[in-house]
């Protein structure tokens, strides 16, 4: 080859891979900008940047990470019927295991935060059975937990965490949160003894004036009978007695579930201030 | 070889202005980006940018496409402040007129004033005299006779309107001072007569009984027994009459409300009387 | 030079009100709750009144929930329950007339065949029936049918 066609040969190489950078880094700039919104929380701008950029792109290298950054922007808009879209579109336009683990990663924490767990553990289960994601089966726990504690499901949420590691501080959490709550069922039959559920949730005051009414509506009916005044003894019975007596139990249960909400939340307001970890 | 080489290295520089920088935000890919968001649905954005082509590319059908947009999003007032800004000679500020009837509606449920016609066609008169014929219905008694207000309307409208203006005409109201005068004479009639049965019978039975069991007392003799069944009786009583005049009030009010519900639904199935814009064909 | 940038500066500023109209409408990042929604009440048991009728049922009504409604359990179908329909209804008219209100709610509580289709219900279950709808006041009536679900009031 003589020398000018060897220069022209190179200047024609350089002319093509510039004319492809140039092009590419539109694009790129496009996407540079909408990502710069995403990290400032501008999400709706984001958003519009990011299907913008969509809109106008014919290849494949951006579409991912558009659509994955697009459902996080909903769901930080907590518009997560959007998210789930984009995130579902991100996982199509996946080009590695990583990015398709990523992308529905996103949409199970979704799932979590809109309380729709039954999806999650389906979801779950798929990554777990899911050959390519062996070893990510601490992930996989980690978010099954997250799962559980959203379903009020204290003890297997414990059991999830502690797979990964017997003495995870969420899995202690779990466990103390557990431990301290009330068992309704267990305070309703407590309360075939009037009073006794009430003492078990705590609520000594409501335990004691439902003994006494309970004792005052027992002897003025047994009473009744015993006089034969079997009409009086009906009417006692059945309107006050058996009110105050079913009351009694529906009480201590109502107390119990009570007391749990306000002892879960408190675990839930923890886990969203103050713990340090990974969270939907 | 080398006649070739020159060839091969021209062939960028005719392509090369094609393949120059993507300019995302030049006005026409602006509008068609726009476009595209308009046509999914997602009006806001595409409101965002049609306001970015101010002065850039703006015609009679991207204002319109705004005000639209604004309208189909609730943002009635918004839609209605963009009317003000169309040029009455722009090719859509008829359509823009109508829209902003329909506007004013759903703002406010009041009789439209007519005014400004001189610049709608035929079919956009049609539906012009509809919807302010029907807004008629928004006032509190109507000053028109039948005929004149369905002649308007289309046949396969006009039962529908018939109905309505039949409503307007004789609502079909209960009296409250009359059903608590049946609840005084009979316990529960006056809740019977507004067509609440259930209630009726129960306040029937709940006084008939308390009165019941004063008479029985005070005819045993068991004095204080039977003055509390008789003060419990008379609050019951009176407490009928009362509920009563407040079914009856209630019944008023769940009528005039299935009223302007039914109005309500049979104007958004006709789109208010509106053509259907379709600009995503 | 300077009159285009004067000019320049004017169209940003008729531009912005447009566009920063639109920022009122646009969703912003929001705060995602943990926190499970609380629906029971918490009973309000102060005697805070503006008259002495609203006093008087205010103290009735802390009496019975204290000794009896909070231990006879959820008998109320009603949101709100009777006993607070009386202290709203004393509230809203007076003594008398919610005494009134009170006898013909307590006479709809026990017509248990037919009012489940009658009232709207808000959203833990129970029926809605605000005392607003029974001061004889036709303005103050806000009717919403049976199929409606209330926030929680």
């Amino acid at each position: 080859m003589t020398s000018v066609s060897k220069i022209l040969l190179l200047l024609l190489f350089l002319w093509i891979s510039k004319v492809n950078l140039f092009a590419q880094d539109s694009f790129d700039e496009q996407f540079n900008l909408a990502k710069k919104l995403y990290d400032e929380e501008k999400y709706f701008d984001a958003v519009t940047e990011f299907k913008r950029l969509l809109f106008f792109y014919d290849g494949d290298i951006y579409r991912y990470e558009s659509n994955l950054l697009t459902g996080l922007s909903y769901k930080n808009g907590s518009i997560f019927s959007e998210a789930i879209q984009h995130l579902t579109l991100a996982e199509l336009n996946s080009k590695n295991i990583d990015e398709i683990f990523i992308a529905r990663l996103e949409i199970i924490k979704v799932n979590i935060l809109r309380r729709t767990t039954a999806r999650a553990f389906t979801l779950l289960d798929s990554l777990q059975n899911d050959s390519r994601f062996v070893n990510k089966i601490d992930e996989i726990n980690y978010w099954r937990g997250w799962a559980y504690i959203f379903s009020d499901d204290w003890r297997n949420a414990s059991s999830s965490f502690s797979a990964i590691q017997k003495d995870h501080q969420l899995s202690m959490l779990c466990d103390s949160v557990a431990n301290d709550l009330y068992n309704p069922q267990l305070a309703k039959i407590l309360s075939l003894v009037p009073g006794a559920g009430q003492f078990y949730t705590g609520e000594y005051v409501s335990g004691v004036i439902s003994i006494g009414w309970n004792v005052l509506w027992g002897y003025l009916t047994i009473n009744a009978f015993m006089e034969d005044r079997v009409l009086d003894g009906l009417l006692i019975g059945s309107l006050l007695w058996w009110r105050f007596y079913s009351g009694n139990i529906q009480n201590a249960e109502k107390f119990a579930i009570e007391k749990n909400l306000e002892k879960t939340n408190s675990a839930l307001r923890y886990l969203q201030n103050d713990y340090k970890g990974s969270k939907p | 070889m080398r006649n070739l080489l020159i060839v091969i290295f021209l062939i960028p520089f005719s392509v090369y202005p094609q393949l120059s920088s993507f300019d995302f935000h030049s006005p026409e890919n602006i509008k068609l980006f726009a476009d595209h968001l308009f046509c999914e649905g997602d009006y806001l954005r595409a409101i965002e940018q049609y306001g970015l082509l101010k002065d850039h590319s703006v015609n009679d059908t991207t204002d319109f496409k705004m005000m639209l947009g604004y309208s189909k999003l609730g943002l009635y007032k918004e839609s209605n402040k963009y009317f003000n800004g169309i040029d009455d000679k722009s090719n859509f500020y008829s359509d823009a007129y109508l829209l902003s009837l329909k506007n004013e509606l759903l703002l406010e449920p009041k009789l439209i004033i007519a005014s400004n016609v001189q610049s709608l066609d035929s079919i956009q008169l049609k539906s012009y005299r509809r919807i302010t014929t029907i807004s008629m219905l928004y006032e509190a008694e109507l000053n028109i006779i039948r005929e004149d207000f369905i002649s308007p309307f289309d046949e396969d409208e006009r039962n529908a309107v018939a109905s309505f203006y039949d409503f307007k005409v004789d609502p079909n109201y209960k009296s409250p001072a009359l059903a608590g005068t049946l609840s005084a004479i009979i316990p529960g009639s006056g809740k019977m007569y507004v067509g609440e049965w259930g209630d009726g019978v129960t306040a029937l039975v709940v006084t008939s009984l308390f009165a019941f069991l004063a008479y029985d007392n005070f005819r045993t003799d068991h004095t204080t027994r039977a003055w509390i069944f008789s003060g419990l009786g008379a609050f019951f009583y009176t407490g009928n009459i009362y509920g009563s005049i407040a079914s009856a009030q209630i019944f008023n009010a769940k009528i005039e409300f299935e009223f302007n519900d039914g109005l309500n639904l049979f104007l958004e199935q006709n789109n208010y009387f509106l053509p259907v814009y379709d600009f995503c064909k | 030079m300077q009159s285009n940038f004067r000019i320049l500066i004017f169209f940003i500023f008729l531009t912005m009100p447009a566009l920063g109209q639109l920022d009122d409408f646009k969703w912003q990042k929001a705060d995602i709750s943990y926190e499970k929604q609380i629906h029971y009440n918490k009973r309000n048991y102060s005697f805070e009144s503006d008259n002495a009728g609203e006093f008087l049922s205010k103290s009735l009504a802390n009496a019975y929930w204290f000794f009896i409604s909070d231990v006879d359990g959820d008998n109320c179908p009603f949101r709100p329950t009777c006993s607070a329909f009386l202290i709203q209804s004393a509230k809203e008219t007076n003594i008398l007339q919610a005494s009134l209100m009170f006898f013909d709610r307590f006479t709809r509580d026990m017509n248990i065949a037919t009012r489940h289709d009658h009232y709207p219900r808000v959203s833990a279950g129970y029926l809605y029936d605000p005392p607003q709808n029974y001061t004889l006041n036709q303005g103050k009536i806000k009717y919403l049918p049976p199929e409606f679900i209330v926030e929680d009031e």
